[in-house]
């Protein structure tokens, strides 16, 4: 007998997966016979710089990400205090929905040239616009594989064994969790690739200093076939680092 | 190694239920405990406060005459060998057994020796290269009796040994774990609901029943004088297979 639910969900499920799809490479579809202005913007150099400063910057946040939430990660499974729920949203769930605009606004006051610490415009100021918006990506992974973990009861075992936190996090909680962080450190950078609005507020668009892919794309509107061919480049670039990132994951 | 444990009018509650309900008892050196109930009856919350995972809310526990209601799980030197067994995943069968050795720091040498030894208390040599993954329940089951007996544990605490082992194998490896516990000379509290395996296992056996010891004595004993009606149906319930229903 066909069961016409089961197509139904199949032609829904078609619809999304066509928009998500048609959306990305529709670009190369667009770029069409222009290829030869993608190859002419890939060897400028400030296409170059720019997927330096991209991949550089968002290579260093996605590390200092995964460095940065394994310990908040180990307090967050094993204490208990009080407002843990509310500061756990405003760590993974409030970075992602806050405007990045308005937090390169916050760290322009806060960093910018009014203040003590001036460090606007600068690499620096880069990779702190986009750790705010990227590290909730590592954050979440690391979180729900250390909760798992706790649930297995796993550490227990250890700790009756006379193992102290150290040896823990050394020798249960991160073996363990290899595939989550390399998970979490792969979306942090591929978020770290796409912010824009932040950066370019805090940080500016020097060329080859703090011009990144998407700063570039949204600078050269006038001559949409640079931006086209950017978001080429960039669109390949970061389909090509997940596929690899997965691959490693997988391969572990 | 001679230890004794005193529990002493230990009371936990979860909100308004009483898991357990000004439990005491003595478990001498070398003894093969069994504490046998229900599920449900308090048993778990038992062993997790033994082991320090959890704190009573009051009643005391004495270790050899020493209080150690504030010591912690690390520093109790209890083994423990869960109903799943808990095996590291991502360790051979060596490196498991080698676990709280390594921790404690002891010479390479001293290492290998010592689980040279418990591999062939455990009859696993030869598998020692083996992941969890590798092994047989049975097999699971000796790698992490042998792993908490590595750090030479004051007292070993089994949690529904036989719940993850299959029916055909079931005596034999219940004969095998009494043998090896008993070779080791570790004092044992085994928590059980099989009313069959507490009384094959137990050198003493507590009844347990709605936070509440009933009961504590030798097979005999219980078999003979069995102190009131729920003993009786708890003991007789292997028999007839009732388990859950008293």
């Amino acid at each position: 007998m066909k069961d016409r639910f089961d197509y139904i969900l199949q032609a829904l499920a078609g619809l999304l997966i066509l928009f998500m799809v048609v959306s990305i490479f529709y670009l190369y579809v667009a770029v069409g016979r222009t290829w030869d202005l993608v190859a002419e913007a890939l060897f400028s150099e400030r296409v170059a710089q720019a997927i330096i400063v991209s991949v550089s910057s968002s290579t260093l946040v996605g590390l200092i990400a995964v460095a940065a939430v394994v310990p908040t990660a180990y307090v967050l499974t094993y204490k208990e205090f009080r407002f843990k729920g509310l500061l756990e949203t405003l760590l993974i769930e409030f970075p992602q929905t806050f405007p990045p605009a308005t937090v390169g606004l916050v760290y322009l006051l806060m960093l910018g040239p009014g203040s003590p610490i001036n460090i606007a415009y600068t690499y620096p100021a880069i990779l702190i616009s986009k750790l705010y918006v990227a590290t909730p990506f590592a954050m979440s992974f690391t979180i729900r594989r250390f909760r798992e973990i706790h649930r297995s009861g796993l550490d227990t075992i250890a700790r009756t064994l006379g193992c102290g936190t150290r040896h823990l996090l050394l020798w249960i909680l991160l073996p363990l969790s290899v595939k989550d962080l390399a998970a979490g450190f792969s979306l942090t950078w591929a978020r770290a690739m796409g912010e824009v609005a932040g950066t370019l507020i805090f940080a500016g668009a020097i060329p080859g200093l703090t011009e990144t892919i998407p700063a570039v794309v949204l600078t050269s509107s006038s001559t949409p076939q640079v931006a086209l061919a950017v978001s080429v480049i960039a669109a390949f670039l970061s389909i090509g680092a997940l596929l690899f990132f997965k691959w490693i994951a997988r391969e572990r | 190694m001679m230890t004794e444990l005193r529990i002493e009018e230990v009371t936990k509650r979860y909100g308004e239920v009483i898991a357990l309900d000004r439990v005491s008892l003595n478990v001498q050196s070398e003894e093969f405990l069994v504490v046998m109930g229900p599920s449900g009856c308090g048993k778990t919350t038992l062993l997790l406060i033994l082991l320090g995972v959890l704190k009573a809310d009051s009643g005391h526990i004495y270790l050899d005459r020493n209080l150690i209601d504030n010591v912690s799980v690390e520093n109790r030197n209890f083994g423990y060998v869960p109903q799943d067994f808990g095996l590291f995943p991502h360790m051979t069968a060596h490196d498991n057994i080698a676990f709280g050795l390594r921790v404690r720091n002891l010479p390479k040498a001293d290492v290998e020796r010592r689980v040279g030894e418990l591999l062939s208390l455990v009859e696993l040599q030869g598998m020692e290269q083996r992941r969890p993954a590798e092994l047989s329940g049975g097999q699971r089951q000796r790698v992490a009796l042998a792993r908490a007996m590595a750090i030479q544990p004051s007292l070993l605490l089994l949690d529904e040994p036989l719940s993850n082992v299959d029916e055909a194998t079931k005596s034999e490896i219940r004969e095998k774990l009494k043998e090896t516990v008993k070779r080791a000379g570790v004092t044992t509290i085994c928590v059980l609901h099989d009313p069959g395996d507490a009384l094959t296992l137990g050198d003493r056996i507590a009844v347990m029943y709605a936070g509440k010891i009933l009961q504590i004595g030798t097979v005999q004993s219980l078999l003979e004088k069995p102190e009131n009606e729920i003993v009786t149906r708890l003991l007789a319930s292997h028999l007839f297979r009732w388990d859950e229903r008293i």
